[in-house]
């Protein structure tokens, strides 16, 4: 993964020390809360309804075992021994001091982190596809290039106050998007041309929140050199003509709808047409460098599905219900990559205790090479397990409580912290994950339905991504009490959707009842090939729709 | 006379700033793009102009901006950032070598970008320590992107 050199380094010290001597002025009130406001969430502070809440970045989701024990141990002694993995590669602490947060920085600049640009509205954190690198329809490995939009986003000096926050993510392989791309203010994806040229297809305006929307294509084909000067002509639009009168209308999403893309694409051309060919070009010496950071480990030469794999697949229907659910395929013989889900029924959806984050640490060293990932998803993942080893992490993970072995299925949500700690919720959103992960807790019938992606927000800024879930589940207030929307039909791959809302919302207890009902509409109607979201597909919503509000009898 | 911080150092603000197009026009004034734009030919020379956020810097394509000292570019509140691009396309586009003057609600804490996109002199309008404020002047010693002092990014550099 990437290392600092003394470039690098030297960045987050300063930054540090300019945290520190904003937060000395604002608790001296020489800075007002009004100024200091902005200033704090461009380093991923918020204060929540509890506490501060601080978003660390873990860019484009890689952590080293190193990086993971330090975030651990300031769990520990800044916070209550736990985190929390958001759906876009960061972690969040729920309960640190504002005083504290200085000495987090610094610690965390000792390991090559921060929390640079986690919030505000400015550039956020770049994400990709968890399995980056090791699986094998990929067309090349997008983490250096993230790396390159880290450096070009960090401390852009144009871009810091923009309209709104501005994500960009990037996806490598034909196959999946795992990383939600097409629901970004900017999707990358990367491509390779006739020629064997190296470039991306840009999508621009995608977005959740209050007005969710799919992104549209502005280029089919950037050059790969071209990238920086054509993000920076994209967002000196933005800048410039984005909306500010109100914040529910700043994203570019709404930008890009109310020009529509042909006149969007002719003014970042216009404005391209001046940056293209000039020094922010990358030159090739820079994607070599780059890249030299993400080479393969030693790998050892082996073969795919070993006796000891086969003969333990063949004893343990749980050890193969793991393998099957929360295991993947790698692109060297051998190996697998491997989730660690953090979705135990009893805890909140991505959040790991200081003790896992320790231990997950560990099975980093032992058996994938020191690395670690962070999904969408909010799982960890193991990159890099030998398929022989692939028992002794199954029982080691089960034992602290992350092999739930649900990747993928109807208990594996997205969940917001909601209404429990987040001040803008409207609703909670953990008690109605923790309903669901009661009520189906049969892993035959969650097998039998199959993938399904259940999304919750506690509010409408969809932090849980509710729009793109194939159930999506949305907290809402009526005369303080609290209720939930449920939408149907959303996705966020490559066939990337948004959901369509069922009808009125449904109190807090009844949840469960009416996801049993979907879940009973898809088993009578699928064919045998079909996912839940393709069976949504094909009878549409009627069907579903009937059998949620209909009167018992 | 009241004070500004320009290329680096606390020194008297000599020009006016006309803040509204209906104050009377001296020599030494700052008027507004859009007056300057609608009444060159009666206004007769003046220290320079400012653009409010929203204008843009397209309207002043194919003026002699030489003859201007000073340009101005007002903060409606700190945190809209338009001024920031428009900095830069005066510099970078228009090629404007005169003095960018930041004007309004700017604070001190945003100086490092600021100096970055091409300003170079600092009017606030809240009452605020200059000492105080130069201190916070350069933030950082190194910077990834090229910006309007240093066009070469940092990895042309590296």
């Amino acid at each position: 993964m990437y290392q600092y050199d003394d470039i690098d380094q030297q960045l987050v010290e300063e930054r540090v020390a300019q945290y520190r001597d904003q937060t000395r002025r604002y608790l001296n009130k020489e800075l007002s809360e009004e100024a200091f406001l902005p200033l704090r969430l461009q380093n991923g502070l918020y204060v929540q309804r509890h506490a501060p809440m601080l978003r660390i970045a873990i860019p484009y989701g890689m952590l080293s075992s190193v990086q993971l024990r330090t975030l651990a141990d300031i769990s520990q002694r800044y916070d209550r021994a736990y985190g929390h993995f958001s759906t876009r590669q960061n972690l969040q602490l729920n309960w640190p001091k504002l005083e504290t947060v200085p000495d987090i920085l610094a610690e965390l600049a000792q390991v090559q982190m921060h929390a640079v640009q986690t919030s505000g509205n400015c550039i956020r954190n770049t994400t990709t596809d968890q399995y980056a690198g090791v699986i094998k329809d990929e067309i090349v490995d997008p983490r250096p290039y993230c790396e390159l939009i880290r450096q070009w986003s960090t401390f852009h000096p144009e871009f810091a106050f923009l309209p709104r926050k501005f994500k960009i993510a990037v996806n490598a392989t034909e196959s999946a998007d795992r990383a939600a791309t097409q629901v970004h203010d900017i999707g990358l994806h990367i491509k390779k041309n006739e020629a064997g040229d190296i470039g991306f297809k840009v999508i621009v305006g995608g977005g959740l929140g209050r007005t969710p929307m799919v992104g549209v294509t502005i280029t089919e084909f950037l050059p790969r050199e071209d990238l920086l000067t054509y993000l920076d002509a994209i967002l000196r639009v933005y800048n410039q003509q984005g909306r500010r009168d109100n914040k529910y209308k700043a994203r570019i999403k709404i930008l890009v709808k109310a020009l529509g893309i042909d006149e969007f694409r002719q003014r970042v051309e216009a404005e391209w047409a001046h940056l293209r060919g000039k020094e922010s070009t990358v030159p090739m010496s820079e994607f070599d460098r780059l890249s030299r950071f993400f080479t393969e480990p030693e790998y050892q030469v082996l073969e795919d599905q070993p006796n000891i794999l086969t003969t333990k697949l063949a004893e343990s229907a749980g050890f193969a219900r793991w393998y099957q659910r929360n295991t993947f395929e790698h692109k060297k013989s051998g190996y697998r990559i491997v989730t660690l889900t953090l979705k135990k029924p009893g805890q909140a959806p991505g959040d790991a205790t200081a003790e896992q984050m320790i231990k997950a640490a560990d099975l980093a060293d032992q058996y994938s090479f020191g690395e670690l990932r962070v999904s969408h998803e909010q799982n960890l993942v193991l990159a890099d397990v030998r398929q022989d080893e692939l028992i002794n992490v199954w029982e080691a993970a089960k034992e602290h409580g992350f092999a739930t072995p649900t990747l993928g299925l109807l208990t594996d949500m997205i969940c917001c912290p909601g209404g429990d700690f987040c001040n803008l919720a409207n609703a909670k959103s953990i008690p109605i994950a923790d309903q669901i992960q009661d009520t189906f807790n049969d892993l035959d019938y969650l097998y039998d339905l199959g993938d399904i992606d259940l999304n919750i927000s506690g509010c409408m800024n969809a932090c849980g991504h509710h729009h793109v879930g194939n159930i999506g589940i949305l907290g809402v207030d009526k005369k303080g009490e609290e209720f939930y929307q449920i939408s149907i039909g959303g996705a966020s791959g490559h066939d990337a959707s948004i959901g369509k809302i069922l009808g009125p919302s449904f109190g807090q207890e009844q949840i469960s009842d009416i996801i049993q009902k979907l879940m009973n509409v898809y088993v009578e109607h699928r064919t045998e090939e079909e996912k839940f979201i393709d069976t949504y597909r094909r009878i549409g919503i009627t069907p579903f729709k009937e059998a949620a509000y209909a009167k018992a009898h | 006379m009241p004070k500004l911080i320009k290329n680096g150092e606390i020194v008297d603000n000599t020009y006016v700033w006309l803040k509204d197009s209906e104050q009377d026009v001296v020599a030494n004034a700052i008027v507004p793009a859009k007056k300057w734009l609608d009444e060159q030919d009666q206004i007769g020379e003046v220290a320079g102009i400012w653009l409010d956020a929203g204008d843009g810097v397209e309207s002043l394509q194919g003026i002699d901006l030489s003859q201007f000292a000073v340009i101005g570019i007002y903060f409606p509140v700190f945190v809209d950032g338009r001024g920031f691009s428009y900095a830069r396309l005066l510099k970078e586009r228009l090629n404007y070598q005169g003095e960018i003057r930041a004007l309004g609600h700017f604070i001190p804490d945003q100086l490092g970008y600021l100096l970055r996109v091409g300003f170079n002199s600092f009017q606030f309008n809240e009452d605020v320590d200059l000492e105080k404020a130069l201190a916070l002047h350069k933030p950082f010693s190194v910077a990834y992107q090229g910006d309007t002092a240093e066009p070469k990014p940092m990895f042309l550099r590296r």
